[in-house]
């Protein structure tokens, strides 16, 4: 997992795009930065492809705004800030898990700017609590022999859903997203051995 | 800075590198003297247009084309697309593969570690070439039939038929998993793979994947921005001039 947050503006005015992004080299972290500056069809697809950290979306651009997308198999859950008009409806608020007024002053910018930046670069894997943990290798281990996520939620006694979130933090610590990848690391860790590999692709 | 007709192609190769193969699939190639980016591409027939577009996207991927959508000829991006296809599968993939059997072969890797790696990639090739063949078989024809078929007056039925029941917005495109496999070869190689005596040949390899990624990224966001609106356009013209009657089925 790249140290680097990825961030995705969606907003029509280039102006306010290029304040954003001032804004955002104020808080001085290396960030890598998507724009779009043209209505979005398709938000899922969007966000699926960049697989940002944190997107600053103008819901005015969307489309038919009628979920944000949360979460995919493969990628983790970005952050929303929403950038509102004055006259935003609240149930398009509620949406986001942030929001900024497009008319709001300099030091309440910086504010939320800094809360955000803070709150995801703790989400960010650091070194020291990179390592798995127990509960997490022998997810790791399940998944590697092969099992789907009903069967290791069976034998370990947990929902399907906790197994979901086990495999997130699995492959947000190691950097590794599809079965075959957990599977070769594995057993370079010798975790499994490849003779136990059962019904492998 | 956009890239625009008038600069020198020289100065377009220091200001970006990595657009030399992108040059290439316009049978470009280095030695461009002082000529500017529109002379090279009338010598060499391309239309200069769709070339700054396709350079543009490469090099800013925030660039939005949109001017030059309706002068382009969906089978000029096809013949783009399908240069780049070649590109990945007979000349980028078996490089990268041949670079894997090396490192493979001349590091004291256990006998498992040898072929846990080589069979990643070849997975990855595998699942890649998948791909690639899809889109060359199926929707890369598809787009040239409508072209066809907006170009003669008489549009053959079956192509109409086709049109309205299909339509490109629901192509929908499995580089998910694709890229996923990608992205987990970087970090096996970077932080897993137990350490080799071919340092260089290592370092070469990720650099190559890492050129290898941008390219995908970028070819799809051409289809994503530029073939998908070009087709979508096409659709909409031809059913407008072949109405979809309603039957009672």
């Amino acid at each position: 997992m790249s140290n680097r947050l990825c961030i995705l503006i969606a907003e029509p005015s280039f102006l306010i795009r290029e304040g954003l992004k001032t804004l955002l080299s104020n808080q001085g972290q290396p960030y890598r930065l998507e724009e779009f500056d043209a209505p979005v069809d398709d938000l899922d697809k969007l966000i699926n492809r960049i697989n940002p950290d944190l997107v600053l979306l103008n819901p005015k651009l969307v489309v038919r705004l009628v979920s944000l997308p949360r979460y995919s198999d493969n990628n983790f859950e970005p952050y929303y800030i929403g950038l509102f008009e004055p006259g935003t409806p609240p149930h398009i608020q509620s949406k986001f898990d942030q929001m900024i007024w497009l008319d709001a002053e300099k030091s309440e910018l910086n504010k939320v700017m800094e809360k955000v930046l803070k709150h995801l670069r703790n989400g960010l894997s650091e070194p020291e609590n990179n390592s798995l943990s127990e509960r997490e290798l022998s997810i790791l281990k399940l998944v590697a022999l092969g099992h789907t996520n009903n069967e290791i939620a069976d034998k370990l006694f947990i929902s399907a859903h906790t197994v979901m979130t086990h495999r997130k933090n699995i492959t947000r610590k190691l950097g590794i997203k599809t079965v075959s990848g957990l599977t070769v690391y594995a057993i370079l860790n010798q975790l499994i051995k490849i003779e136990e590999i059962q019904g492998a692709d | 800075m956009h890239i625009h007709k008038d600069l020198k192609m020289a100065e377009v190769i220091h200001m970006n590198h990595h657009l030399l193969p992108v040059l290439n699939r316009f049978d470009i190639y280095l030695g461009f003297g002082e000529r500017t980016v529109e002379a090279v591409c009338i010598d060499h027939k391309v239309n200069v247009d769709f070339f700054l577009e396709i350079v543009n996207t490469f090099h800013d991927s925030s660039y939005f084309p949109l001017r030059h959508l309706q002068s382009f000829k969906a089978s000029m991006l096809i013949d783009y697309l399908h240069k780049t296809h070649a590109y990945y599968l007979d000349v980028k993939i078996p490089e990268i593969g041949r670079y894997i059997s090396e490192i493979a072969q001349t590091s004291d890797f256990e006998e498992i570690h040898r072929k846990l790696l080589k069979d990643f990639f070849n997975q990855y090739q595998h699942e890649l070439t998948n791909h690639i063949n899809k889109e060359e078989q199926g929707v890369y024809p598809y787009v040239l039939r409508l072209e066809k078929a907006l170009e003669s007056e008489d549009a053959n039925a079956e192509t109409i038929k086709e049109l309205q029941q299909y339509s490109i917005i629901e192509y929908e495109k499995d580089h998910d998993d694709v890229e996923a496999k990608l992205f987990d070869l970087k970090n096996i190689l970077i932080k897993y793979l137990p350490p080799v005596h071919n340092n260089k040949l290592l370092n070469l390899i990720v650099h190559e994947i890492f050129e290898l990624e941008r390219d995908l990224n970028n070819h799809g966001h051409i289809e994503d921005l530029i073939l998908v609106p070009i087709v979508e356009n096409m659709e909409k013209e031809l059913l407008s001039r072949h109405p979809k009657r309603h039957s009672n089925v």
